[in-house]
């Protein structure tokens, strides 16, 4: 059989073929079954070898036109085959209100979420983050923070004992000692961590807690320092128009000492019928003050070269204030619905 | 302390406001945690009764004509069996308004009462603390005086806390001085000369055997008598909370109240030669309180003794024995301090703690033994005792140890300058002495009745406090470089929010736990740790032992919830070695999750948990492949349990929870957990890049028959060695273990992934490849490929 008649045949075969070939998928069949590697046209191509020399270059010539014919031909027929299902796509309409499939989301702690937004803000302005044991020897808790056995200060911390002389810390001030005992001023440092006391349960105390300690230590701090750095941190945590406020208060291991307010956040300071300050408008963070210089000469630094401050703040009881949390236990039960909704 | 705002204010000019006032202590340093008012009272005076007769139609009535001072006497019927004539009574007259009443116009069995006479209850005060009926008043106050304006009755009273190191202000005189101090206003103290210096007399010798009495000072008083105190005295003291006694007893305790020194009275016929002796109780030496509490000693506490027996358990309370009674004339005082740690011991050991004791215990100052028996000196000579010459014994008074302060200090600490003008007047107020001297000092010495104030940094606290912390101003510190690390924390901080992306849910938990664990795993047939940790003093059962895992409190709460769920918990665990209680910190995450139906030798949720472990371990040391063995671990399950080593050290143990624990804990799905000992991870090290192959990779997919036991991680180690540079990766994906196979075998699917880094890899390449690498397979294992 002539060349001329195998591609006419050829060719009615492909146009059925694409007649009958719907979508992009069938329309690939179809170019691999004419023009693939093993498909009819190579086939035919390989009859070429069979004429005589001097037809070869004609045969050959016409089978490539047929070839880019067939090719244009695809090309068309997969471009609209692509316009139709795009258009039949765009005509799709779903409800964009059916509930969404979730992500598998994890959470962190909002107690652990209000320490690490405090450390961060530390961190911002040069501080670093120390962490230490749970478990500290009395030297640490009390002697070299200026509370010598006998003193009357040493109620306020009722501690669990494990040993005679080892207790699981009252607060994180352990670490302050144990931080300049290792380094030289300047000492910029937060301690957040778990502190015990021997407090009895209620929707205000807890007899495990958490705290975040701040020790500044160089050459003129003051307590305008404290004032400024605490100012930012309440900002960061409960808005930007909060305010700090000292009172006198007494700590062996600062002096002067100082119990620190912020403004109320539920009731910006308006006090009236206000539920979380009881209408003082304050709300109670914690102790501050300067280091007392007992305290920078038990780990050899000069008081009088010296002077710096810190401050020991319960975690729980800024988070209770900063989502509105009625009750302080809720930070240790872990209740779905709890951690669901400050997620 | 609760102090009545009346009493404050006949010591200091005040705002009429409780609340500024309240404000006011709270800003020097002394927080008020309660205003107490007081109910609203109009139209009560001072009435005399001048005549009394029965009621003409009432036999249990009677009828007064009461003078109230205007020439008008007023007829008031009671039945009260109090009253005589002669008295002094409050009277209600008609319009008055008392808590629960209103008096008006009435008639009492046909006969015009022209008012009421009234009780202690009336006027809101504790009635079971007053006479029973009428309020009797002396016959100083004269008729018509209004009752609720001259005892202050509408004042308010403030519950103010006092700290620690201020025992001098545990006083209404204390507290006045600094308020007039921080108002600047002069403080109005009552005369506090001892109106028996220089009066000679007897005295009452006392010899003081122990150092932790360090002052004491007796005197002696004649003439006394006994009965009731005045009105005003009762009045004061029960608004602070101290039930009146009688005009003995009450003075020692307003004298208390109000200079903070706690006094003792002994009847001075019960104490032989007039001889006290302070000295170390006796062993198991009896001991009778006032109260009629009834105490072991040990040389522990301290008495003041008489020749025969103790007569006062020092600080604390007198004895019974010599206890000032209505048949009392004589009366010997105790004004006296005693060593502070010493008294709280002791209140410690015998469970007994006084108003006193709550004042010695933190140490007064000695020079207050002197003002508080003055003090009660007037107040005594006021009653009609004669006071005789106080005799002191003990350490001599010495004056403070002057404190040279640098007016640059204030700033230094402070942040602000004051002139040192401003701070000496700051300093006097609150009764320090100020001498300037050369170059920018100022030389303080305290006042005797504070012992708080012994530095510099003292001193600046004290101007602070009266120039007021709202001078402090707000500033950001310029932080100076330092070198202290933060690589703990951010660990922590770095796990916590890998495990968070990782769709676990954070948890915080208690660290005590009770017995009731350990019950628990017990039940599981397992064995609890052997040397817990245990707290010596427990709040309660339930917070006796420090958690050996985080894993009880996780599955507990894993338990808990109504269907599948994933949490963490990042904290410490405690554990004993060498008796000595240690703690690590540990990194715990855990889901629950539906069985899957699949054969029992694969566990698809094990591999999610894997995984989810994998991926914490490469986010938190930059490794992307893990070693990791099967192996036993308490508290899992044995056959579902993997370790994970790094360098040769176990950084996490991942697994099936033991079933045996999730049934004795109660949890209904099944628990996989992931715990790691945060400090043995190793730190992140940065991993570097490798431009990948530009030329195509190919893969072959190999079915190998092996023994049931060799590790499918095993043959992937030994592919990769044999296969060499060319294999990009080795994964097992499948597995199968059946009839298709020989016993005792399985079948592993292995995907093998070519790629050459300089051309495209031909198949002929990449099947010699296979060829050899199965080939060293065989030889190490006994392999086939299957067909």
């Amino acid at each position: 059989m002539h060349v001329d008649e195998h591609l006419e045949q050829l060719r009615a075969r492909f146009e059925d073929a694409l007649k009958n070939s719907a979508g992009a998928s069938s329309l690939d069949a179809v170019r691999v079954a004419f023009l693939g590697r093993s498909g009819e046209v190579t086939a035919l191509r390989r009859s070429i070898g069979k004429l005589p020399p001097a037809e070869r270059p004609a045969a050959g010539q016409r089978i490539n036109e047929a070839v880019e014919k067939m090719e244009r031909a695809l090309n068309d027929a997969q471009a609209s085959a692509q316009a139709l299902a795009v258009g039949a796509s765009l005509s799709q309409r779903i409800d964009v209100t059916f509930p969404s499939i979730p992500p598998q989301q994890g959470s962190i702690h909002p107690m652990k979420r209000v320490m690490h937004d405090v450390c961060a803000y530390f961190e911002r302005h040069g501080f670093a983050v120390v962490i230490g044991p749970e478990i500290e020897p009395d030297y640490y808790n009390f002697d070299a923070l200026n509370i010598p056995p006998d003193h009357p200060a040493r109620e306020g911390f009722d501690s669990f004992f494990l040993t005679p002389n080892l207790l699981l810390r009252p607060h994180t001030s352990p670490m302050q000692i144990r931080t300049m005992q290792q380094h030289r001023p300047p000492v910029a440092v937060v301690v957040p961590g778990t502190c015990y006391r021997r407090d009895a349960v209620d929707a205000r105390h807890l007899y495990q807690f958490n705290q975040c300690e701040g020790l500044l230590i160089d050459e003129g701090v003051h307590m305008g320092h404290l004032k400024g750095m605490l100012t930012g941190m309440c900002r960061e945590l409960f808005g930007s128009e909060q305010q700090v406020r000292f009172r006198p208060s007494y700590f062996p291991f600062t002096e002067p000492s100082a119990e620190v307010d912020t403004t109320c956040p539920l009731c910006r300071g308006a006090g009236g019928e206000c539920r979380m300050c009881g209408g003082s408008g304050w709300i109670e963070l914690g102790g501050a003050g300067m280091v007392h210089p007992n305290v920078l000469r038990n780990v050899d630094y000069d008081p009088e070269i010296y002077s710096g401050w810190a401050f020991g703040f319960g975690v729980e009881r800024m988070a209770l204030v900063r989502y509105d949390v009625d009750d302080i236990r809720r930070f240790f039960e872990n209740d779905d619905a709890f951690l669901e909704q400050l997620a | 302390m609760r102090v009545p705002l009346g009493w404050l204010r006949d010591y200091v000019e005040l705002p009429a406001d409780p609340g500024a006032v309240a404000q006011m202590l709270a800003l020097v340093g002394f927080p008020v945690a309660a205003i107490e008012t007081r109910p609203i009272i109009t139209g009560v005076i001072a009435g005399r009764i001048a005549e009394l007769g029965k009621h003409p139609n009432a036999d249990r009535l009677q009828v007064g004509r009461i003078d109230v001072g205007d020439g008008a006497p007023l007829t008031i019927a009671t039945a009260a069996t109090n009253v005589s004539a002669g008295q002094t009574i409050a009277v209600a007259t008609i319009g008055a308004r008392l808590p629960k009443l209103t008096i008006e116009r009435r008639k009492m069995r046909g006969l015009e009462s022209e008012g009421m006479m009234i009780s202690a209850d009336e006027l809101a005060l504790p009635a079971e603390w007053f006479e029973d009926g009428i309020m009797q008043f002396e016959e100083s106050l004269r008729p018509g005086t209004d009752v609720v304006e001259y005892f202050r009755l509408s004042e308010a009273v403030l519950d103010v806390e006092v700290t620690s190191n201020r025992v001098d202000a545990m006083s209404v005189i204390g507290l006045a001085r600094e308020l007039a101090a921080y108002q600047n206003v002069p403080l109005r103290a009552p005369d506090l000369s001892n109106p028996g210096n220089g009066a000679g007399g007897p005295k009452a010798e006392v010899t003081i055997e122990s150092p932790d009495c360090r002052r004491f000072v007796s005197q002696i008083f004649t003439g006394v008598t006994s009965g009731p105190s005045p009105a005003w005295m009762r009045i004061r003291l029960a608004l602070a909370g101290q039930r009146p006694i009688n005009r003995l007893v009450d003075i020692s305790n307003y004298v208390m109240l109000e200079t903070a020194q706690p006094l003792h009275f002994y009847d001075a016929a019960k104490i032989p030669n007039h001889h006290l002796i302070v000295r170390d109780a006796r062993e198991g030496e009896r001991f009778v309180a006032l109260d009629g509490s009834e105490h072991e000693l040990t040389p522990q506490a301290l008495v003041i003794a008489s020749e025969t027996s103790a007569e006062c358990l020092a600080g604390l309370m007198g004895a019974r024995s010599s206890e000032v009674t209505a048949a009392t004339t004589q009366l010997i005082l105790e004004s006296a301090n005693f060593s502070g740690p010493r008294i709280r011991r002791t209140a410690g050991q015998l469970g007994f703690r006084t108003e006193a004791s709550s004042r010695h215990e933190k140490s007064l100052a000695p020079a207050l033994t002197a003002i508080g028996a003055a003090r009660a000196a007037q107040l005594l000579a006021q009653s009609g005792a004669t006071p005789h010459e106080p005799a002191a014994f003990g350490q001599p008074l010495s004056l403070a140890a002057p404190i040279d302060f640098k007016i640059s200090d204030v700033k230094r600490i402070l942040g602000y300058e004051l002139e040192p003008q401003e701070i000496t007047e700051r300093l006097d107020g609150l009764g320090f002495k100020v001498e300037p001297l050369a170059g920018g000092v100022l030389r303080v010495v305290s006042p005797a009745w504070r012992t708080d104030v012994t530095s510099s940094a003292d001193v600046i606290e004290e101007i602070a406090r009266m120039a007021g912390y709202d001078r402090i101003s707000s500033e950001i510190p310029a932080v100076r470089a330092h070198e202290i690390a933060s690589g703990d924390y951010r660990r922590e901080r770095k796990a916590a929010a890998t495990l968070a992306a990782l769709g676990y849910r954070e948890i915080v938990t208690y660290s005590l736990h009770g017995a009731q664990v350990y019950e628990k795993i017990r039940r599981a047939g397992l064995e609890p740790p052997a040397r817990p940790v245990e707290v010596l003093n427990p709040l309660s059962e339930e917070q006796r032992y420090l958690r050996h895992s985080l894993g009880p409190a996780m599955v507990t709460h894993l338990a808990r919830a109504n269907g599948p769920a994933r949490a963490f918990e990042i904290g410490h665990v405690f554990y004993s070695e060498d008796r000595q209680p240690l703690e690590t910190a540990m990194a715990f995450f855990a889901f629950s999750a539906e069985p899957v139906d699949e054969p029992e030798w694969r566990d698809s949720n094990f591999l999610r948990a894997k995984g989810d472990c994998e991926a914490f371990l490469r986010a938190m040391t930059g490794e992307s492949s893990f070693e990791i063995a099967a192996d036993e671990r308490e508290g899992f399950h044995p056959g579902k349990t993997g370790v994970v080593l790094m360098g040769g050290r176990e950084i996490a143990v991942v697994g099936h929870v033991d079933p045996r624990l999730l049934r004795t804990f109660e949890a209904r799905l099944p628990i996989y957990a992931c715990r790691m000992i945060l400090s043995s991870l190793p730190p992140y090290d940065v991993p570097q890049f490798k431009p990948p192959s530009k030329f195509p990779s190919t893969y072959r997919d190999l079915a190998l028959v092996c023994d049931i036991d060799l590790p499918a991680q095993r043959l992937e180690n030994a592919l990769r060695s044999a296969a060499g540079a060319w294999c990009t990766a080795v994964r097992a994906f499948d597995e199968y273990r059946g009839s298709q196979v020989p016993a005792g075998k399985k079948s592993i699917a292995i995907r093998l992934t070519l790629q050459k880094p300089d051309s495209t890899i031909t198949d002929a390449e990449a099947d010699a490849l296979v060829e050899k690498a199965v080939a060293a397979l065989r030889s190490q294992f006994d392999v086939t490929l299957r067909a």
